[in-house]
């Protein structure tokens, strides 16, 4: 045990910028995520067959395909045929468009959770669409996805840790793959390592049971 | 765009043997999902089983180990496992991989990437068996208790056709992710299609013209959309013909696979 705490000591600068690297991808990819996906799933409950058309494709695409090959894509891919794109952006982007995809799906399921009658109603009562949407369906759907995206959060910090490994970016696993083969403590490293993303999957649960004490809606 | 669909950059994929290269990695992709999903499915009814039952002490211990492997990156799991397995398993898988295996999955890295995916993907499996049989009225239990039937049968009869019913649609969401996690395998270095693709796009690569990286991972890509989306249409064919079958509509159980897509309405 003494060699685990000797190794986070001696070696507490480097897990710490790794942790912090991670939780700015992590941040900065449920941002993205959260725009991108409330965008797409507003294509998916939009009036109009092309536009929902448009919004299947995207989340069909992005869902479908592994974030490594995302990756390889928005980094070496763009950087080959001329685009100047950076660690930081496409590392970002990559994750966060990811997950757009499973956020839309989740958003949708939420409105269509949603039952029909109170649209009718809102509808009769004079309430335009855009107007429904914003007021009678929106507030309610945001209360019942909030466990799933907890979900889809959590699952975007494990994935996270591809994202180092694809791209030159030191976060919490590239770091501890660095330490692990300075010295040989692969057990003591990986353990810290593992530790780093707990204290974020932790907070995140934490975070979103706060949230459903508060909003939920028991169904 | 136009750097995109310029026909020169699609070149390398009918030049000499580079599509079917690039293929070969793909089946290694497939192969290690096949296996892995058939044994994350049994290893994971085994440990949701196990929670259900009656002795406190297994429950509180399964799932004690279901939630430390399910909260792991699985990168991370697939390289600690890889970097700590003991050589000597290593060379036994070496030696006995059954023979019809291809020869990349003979290696004894592809043991180390099984094991990892195995542990990740059967612990949130039992997760979503779990409430699948959990969802089920108590009354199927007692009924099947009442009539005399023993607990195989009860599971066999009753309890598992229902409760499988239901875990469908996050069990399929699930193999899904499966089959688009093992390309995570190309980090310890087993040759799939990630790797296949850097070769082919790769500095020193003289089996012909160097091919672009975008392209090429855009084809590896389209792959994975193929079969994935080939997977879930499946599945929704077996929901329907269940549907129907039976005459009746199943609520699904959903939030607890690990990429969630529908919220219980």
């Amino acid at each position: 045990m003494s060699s685990f705490v000797e190794l986070l000591t001696e070696n507490y600068g480097a897990l710490a910028s790794g942790f912090w690297v991670t939780c700015r991808l992590v941040v900065g990819s449920f941002i993205l995520a959260a725009v991108v996906g409330t965008l797409v799933a507003a294509l998916r409950i939009a009036p109009s067959k092309w536009l929902q058309r448009l919004g299947g494709i995207y989340v069909e695409t992005f869902r479908n395909v592994p974030l490594l090959v995302l990756l390889v894509i928005s980094y070496a891919g763009l950087r080959r045929s001329g685009v100047a794109i950076d660690t930081w952006t496409a590392g970002i982007g990559a994750l966060g468009l990811y997950t757009a995809a499973y956020f839309a799906e989740v958003l949708r399921s939420g409105v269509f959770a949603v039952s029909r009658g109170q649209i009718e109603a809102s509808l009769s009562l004079g309430f335009d669409y855009p107007q429904t949407l914003r007021r009678i369906v929106l507030p309610q759907a945001l209360r019942t996805v909030i466990s799933p995206v907890g979900s889809i959060t959590i699952a975007m910090i494990k994935n996270s840790a591809i994202v180092g490994a694809a791209l030159a970016l030191n976060d919490m696993l590239k770091e501890a793959r660095i330490l692990s083969s300075r010295t040989f403590d692969t057990e003591a490293a990986f353990f810290w390592a593992v530790v780093g993303y707990l204290i974020l999957t932790v907070a995140a649960t934490i975070a979103i049971r706060r949230l459903e004490q508060r909003y939920a809606i028991r169904r | 765009m136009g750097y995109l669909f310029d026909p020169d950059n699609w070149e390398w994929l009918t030049t000499g043997n580079n599509a079917r290269f690039v293929f070969e990695g793909f089946l290694v992709n497939i192969q290690i999902a096949l296996i892995a999903m058939v044994l994350s499915l049994i290893a994971g009814l085994v440990l949701a089983l196990a929670r259900l039952g009656r002795n406190r002490l297994i429950t509180g211990a399964v799932g004690v180990w279901i939630d430390i492997w399910r909260n792991v990156p699985l990168l991370l799991l697939i390289l600690y496992v890889f970097l700590a397995m003991p050589q000597s398993w290593k060379r036994t898988w070496e030696d006995l991989a059954p023979g019809f295996l291809s020869d990349v999955l003979q290696d004894g890295s592809v043991f180390a990437a099984l094991i990892a995916l195995v542990l990740y993907n059967s612990a949130v499996l039992a997760e979503i068996m779990r409430a699948g049989i959990l969802s089920l009225d108590r009354g199927q239990n007692e009924a099947a208790v009442a009539l005399g039937l023993t607990y195989w049968q009860r599971m066999r009869l009753v309890i598992l056709p229902q409760g499988l019913r239901r875990m469908l649609p996050a069990t399929v969401s699930q193999l899904i992710t499966l089959n688009k996690d093992t390309t995570l395998v190309s980090i310890i270095a087993i040759q799939e299609v990630m790797r296949h693709g850097r070769i082919l796009t790769g500095q020193n690569f003289f089996g012909g013209v160097q091919a672009p990286i975008l392209q090429v991972f855009l084809f590896i890509g389209f792959m994975f959309i193929v079969t994935n989306l080939a997977l879930s249409r499946l599945s929704r064919r077996l929901e329907i013909r269940e549907q129907q079958r039976t005459g009746t509509t199943v609520k699904p159980v959903t939030g607890l696979e690990d990429q969630v897509v529908t919220v219980r309405a």
